[in-house]
């Protein structure tokens, strides 16, 4: 099949990469730009495991096409590491337990993050909510809930 | 307990890459040269296949059973008597048992393009009547999956007990007919496999998403005929086990022969759909309970007619009846029951062949017994804590024997029902019952055997006996300390853990304590992580390995500080003896890099040493719990809510009480999938009708409640520190304690649930026939 390039920026970074038309932004991250923090877990928009943000909104990126990512910004787990949010959410998500086997880590951290922004007066029931598109097998959420409502106390109370 | 050993709520020390992104799972691994594989998989779920049409012009890239004949039958059998013997080829020959089964393999540069070659192959078969049903699979005139066979079951096994005099005694006898769905495991992680050929060692090296690397690699050697030598297995970061990767599987073998074969890198890779239509593949029970019981309770006796769908074929090393043969030795689960008569049947049906998943047959078996106590409870006007309390094990007669011969170690299992319902507000939901509103409560009591050993394995007479965890403790010239463990975590946070038991008994700080594990290379042989027995087993054989460590540091630091021999001691990372002290790190530079200060005497195997751990008896600890749930249901549209989830749980001592509460709470959000969400149907042809993760529903962050944990220390007399197995604990119990609540909830309007998941359907058909 046909290989057309593509220009995104992706971490603050312009690259150009070829992609098939069918591939998914999911597979362009982690096999051309090797970038395989975000992780697949169905590939079709259910999990959440390939949450990335484009254009400054999470998205699920095994079903958007690279394609259609031509001219966006975007961000992976490995694109924030300067940002304050997310390196309270790492913080809290380690002391609340928020995290087993680490497949829906990055996924949830970026999930989180924009809900951390969005919505700064989300109690417990709307951040469960707000999750409802980022499934882990291993925790029962309660960590990454209190994980959640933890930072958005310490940004409430500053 | 110091702040970091044993017993402390240590923060993970594995958190770090996963927050980052930096965890290294098998998609993450792209060797140069890499050939990506699809397989071709059966469409349909039996038929006699006459042929593969491979597309032409990629004839080179699609291999099937005769291309690869290095591969031999994959053969999980088990010695119980009367267990009928199969074999699993890795690609199909002769015949499709089920949806999904592999038939060929086809290579690409991309998965996308080796999808291509697959959907281009033609498929030439016969179909032949599907074995859909667990329960007519014996019936005469059944089509035979396995035609060598007399009829459809891999095992039937019995006790027989008299227990017709109990009709004239009892005060109450109840019979149920219980079922629980076929799931899907469904790890966020699929499974995984790379495989590579290495021609300067002659070794294949196959790194796996798997529970059991060593296990694994014996699994490679027989079916291909190599020696253990030539296969090393690597376990990498593993997005989640659930027993969905104890096993060795027929993919595993094929890309190891490809990569043999072709001296090339070839990887696969589990889609979600291969993952829930091709390896749906556990929990799926019937049973019919009658239970007899005297007017305040006490069981008389029970008899359990349960049958297993145990799929197609009979998986490596857990075999088709690890399942449905341990519902006889479970049932009775925690209680004191004292007449038992049962009948187990291990069904062959053209499904996905069944794995153990958290918490094996004890997640059916609790949903049976404890659904069966509630209905005599009812029947009795007994309130189900009184039933419960009736007949569990009490903590006197610890350790006890049942009448099936297992052995409790230690617990007092009617504080555990106590606990919990004092944890709940019965008293209102009572008031709200009266007040006409739609909720219930119920109670779920059972102990989980973990770390059984092979007192317990031997007589199964599967392809492994787990025997003593081995454990290797050493230090690096810089003062490292390394342990090298067979057991891999997937999630249970072994790093951490093993490294508080490393401070425990040396005292070095966690920090600089490493663990090297998934890498058959690297570490002693293990059964693996299974079983709940990581902790019991590898925390036993770290701490043994660690003491002689200490040992052998101790005569070196006595020297060095020219003490007299019996008077240095250990203590907080340093070899002490009146004031003078020499740090462990010291000791380690003295080995390695200064050996000519170390004394005539030392000990020549220097600063590493390999034990070997085994609680003695082995049959298993005994961790146990309760769960108590309040629901509230909407009986115009059959949604269940939970409100309150209480669980006591008796761990023994607690390693990592942060860790612990984290198994827990993920097992018990698993078992509410169980009871509530979860279930792969199948159609009367064999066929899977849930494809995706919008049609198999996995509970999310709205489903699952904020669970409430109680902890009981009830030390294990058997283990090192008294830790029990608990790691699947928490998805034991969920069914029986949600399901109860729902008939508590429905038993003004004479309804009850017997089928799992209680969906919306299955509650409104209740309801509807109640009518």
């Amino acid at each position: 099949m046909t290989r057309r390039p593509i220009t995104l920026t992706v971490n603050g970074r312009a690259e150009t990469v070829l992609a098939e038309p069918r591939t998914h932004l999911a597979d362009l991250l982690r096999g051309e730009l090797l970038l395989t923090g975000t992780h697949i877990g169905c590939e079709h928009g259910v999990c959440g495991a390939c949450t990335v943000e484009v254009d400054g909104a999470p998205a699920r990126s095994c079903i958007l096409h690279a394609g259609a990512c031509e001219g966006s910004g975007i961000r992976t787990i490995e694109g924030f590491d300067a940002d304050p949010v997310m390196a309270a959410l790492r913080e809290a998500f380690s002391a609340e337990h928020a995290l087993q086997c680490g497949y829906c880590t990055p996924g949830m951290l970026v999930t989180a993050r924009d809900i951390v922004l969005r919505l700064p007066e989300a109690d417990e029931a709307r951040v469960r909510e707000e999750l409802a598109g980022n499934l882990c097998r291993c925790t029962g959420y309660r960590g990454i809930v209190h994980a959640i409502l933890r930072v958005l106390a310490e940004r409430r109370a500053t | 307990m110091t702040e970091q050993g044993v017993g402390a709520s240590l923060r993970r020390k594995e958190d770090a890459r996963f927050l980052h992104g930096r965890g290294r799972y098998v998609g993450d691994i792209a060797p140069r040269g890499l050939l990506e594989v699809a397989f071709l998989r059966s469409p349909v779920a039996h038929a006699r296949l006459t042929g593969i049409g491979k597309p032409e012009g990629a004839e080179e890239r699609v291999f099937a059973a005769a291309d690869l004949p290095e591969i031999g039958p994959i053969r999980a059998n088990s010695a119980l008597p009367g267990f009928r013997a199969s074999d699993q080829p890795a690609l199909a020959t002769g015949k499709l048992r089920h949806v999904g089964e592999p038939i060929a393999a086809c290579l690409a540069a991309s998965r996308a393009e080796a999808e291509d070659l697959a959907a281009a192959c033609r498929l030439d078969y016969e179909p032949l009547p599907a074995v859909a049903d667990m329960l007519t699979a014996r019936a005469p005139g059944t089509p035979l999956i396995h035609e060598h066979w007399p009829d459809n079951a891999f095992l039937e096994t019995r006790r027989d007990e008299d227990l017709s005099d109990l009709d004239a005694v009892a005060a109450a006898k109840v019979v149920r007919r219980l079922r629980t769905a076929r799931q899907s495991m469904a790890p966020l992680e699929g499974r995984g496999v790379l495989a590579e050929w290495d021609p300067r060692l002659e070794q294949l090296i196959l790194t796996s998403s798997t529970q059991m690397p060593h296990v694994t690699k014996t699994g490679l050697a027989e079916c291909l005929g190599l020696d253990e030598g030539q296969v090393r297995v690597i376990a990498p970061d593993v997005g989640g086990g659930f027993g969905y990767k104890g096993i060795l599987l027929p993919e595993e073998l094929v890309c190891a022969a490809l990569a043999i074969r072709l001296g090339r890198p070839v990887r696969w890779l589990e889609d979600r759909l291969e993952s829930l239509t091709a390896h749906a593949n556990c929990r799926e029970h019937h049973y019919i309970v009658t239970a007899w019981a005297d007017a305040g309770g006490r069981l008389l006796g029970a008899e359990v007619d349960a049958t297993v769908d145990a799929g197609a074929y009979s998986c490596y090393p857990f075999s088709a009846c690890l399942e449905a043969a341990q519902i006889g030795s479970i049932f009775p689960g925690p209680y004191t029951l004292p007449r038992f008569r049962y009948r187990t049947v291990s069904a062959c049906t053209n499904k996905p062949p069944i794995l153990p998943y958290r918490g094996v047959a004890r997640t059916g078996v609790c949903y049976a017994m404890e659904t069966t106590l509630d209905a005599l409870a009812r029947k009795l006007g007994l309130s189900a804590e009184a039933v419960r309390l009736a007949n569990l094990v009490p903590p006197e007669a610890m350790p006890y024997r049942n009448l099936v011969g297992k052995v409790f170690d230690s617990g007092d299992y009617p504080e555990a029902v106590r606990r919990a319902v004092a944890a709940v507000d019965v008293p209102r939901i009572r008031a709200r019952q009266a007040a006409g509103e739609c909720v219930g409560f119920g109670l779920s009591v059972f102990c989980e055997q973990g770390a059984h050993g092979t007192s317990v394995y031997h007589g199964w007479g599967i392809p492994f006996v787990p025997g003593y965890e081995q454990a290797q403790a050493r230090f690096t010239p810089d003062g490292v300390l390394e342990l090298r463990t067979g057991v891999h975590s997937h999630g249970q946070g072994l790093e951490t853990t093993l490294a508080q038991v490393a401070h425990e008994v040396l005292g070095v700080d966690p920090a600089r304590v490493r663990l090297v594990h998934g890498d058959t290379a690297l570490t002693p042989y293990s059964t693996g992580t299974w079983g709940s027995r990581a902790m019991v087993m590898a925390g036993g054989a770290v701490a043994e390995a660690c003491r002689l460590l200490g040992e052998r540091a101790i005569a070196i630091g006595a020297a060095l500080l020219q003490a007299e021999p019996g008077t240095a001691t250990l203590r907080n990372g340093a070899v002490q003896a009146g004031e003078a002290s020499i740090s462990l790190d010291q000791i380690a530079r003295t080995w390695f890099r200064h050996p000519q200060n170390l004394p005539r005497d030392v000990d020549k195997g220097g600063l590493e040493v390999t034990a070997g751990y085994r609680p003695d008896p082995d049959t298993g600890t005994h961790s146990y719990a309760c769960h108590a749930v309040t629901v509230r249901i909407e009986t115009e549209t059959g949604l269940v809510t939970i409100e309150d989830y209480v669980v006591v749980e008796d761990g023994g001592r607690l390693v990592n009480p942060m860790i612990v509460d984290g198994q827990v709470l993920g097992g018990t959000a698993q078992g509410i999938g169980t009871a509530l969400y979860e279930e792969m149907p199948f159609d009367a042809e064999g066929q899977p009708l849930a494809g995706t993760l919008a049609d198999y529903l996995l509970p999310g962050a709205t489903e699952v409640p904020s669970i409430r944990i109680d902890h009981m220390e009830t030390p294990s007399p058997w283990t090192r520190f008294g830790q029990k197995g608990i790691g699947e604990s928490g998805a034991i119990g969920p069914p029986a304690a949600i399901i109860n609540a729902i008939n508590d909830a429905l038993a003004p309007l004479g309804a009850e649930v017997t089928d799992l998941p209680a969906t919306p359907a299955r509650l409104l058909a209740a309801i509807e026939a109640a009518r």
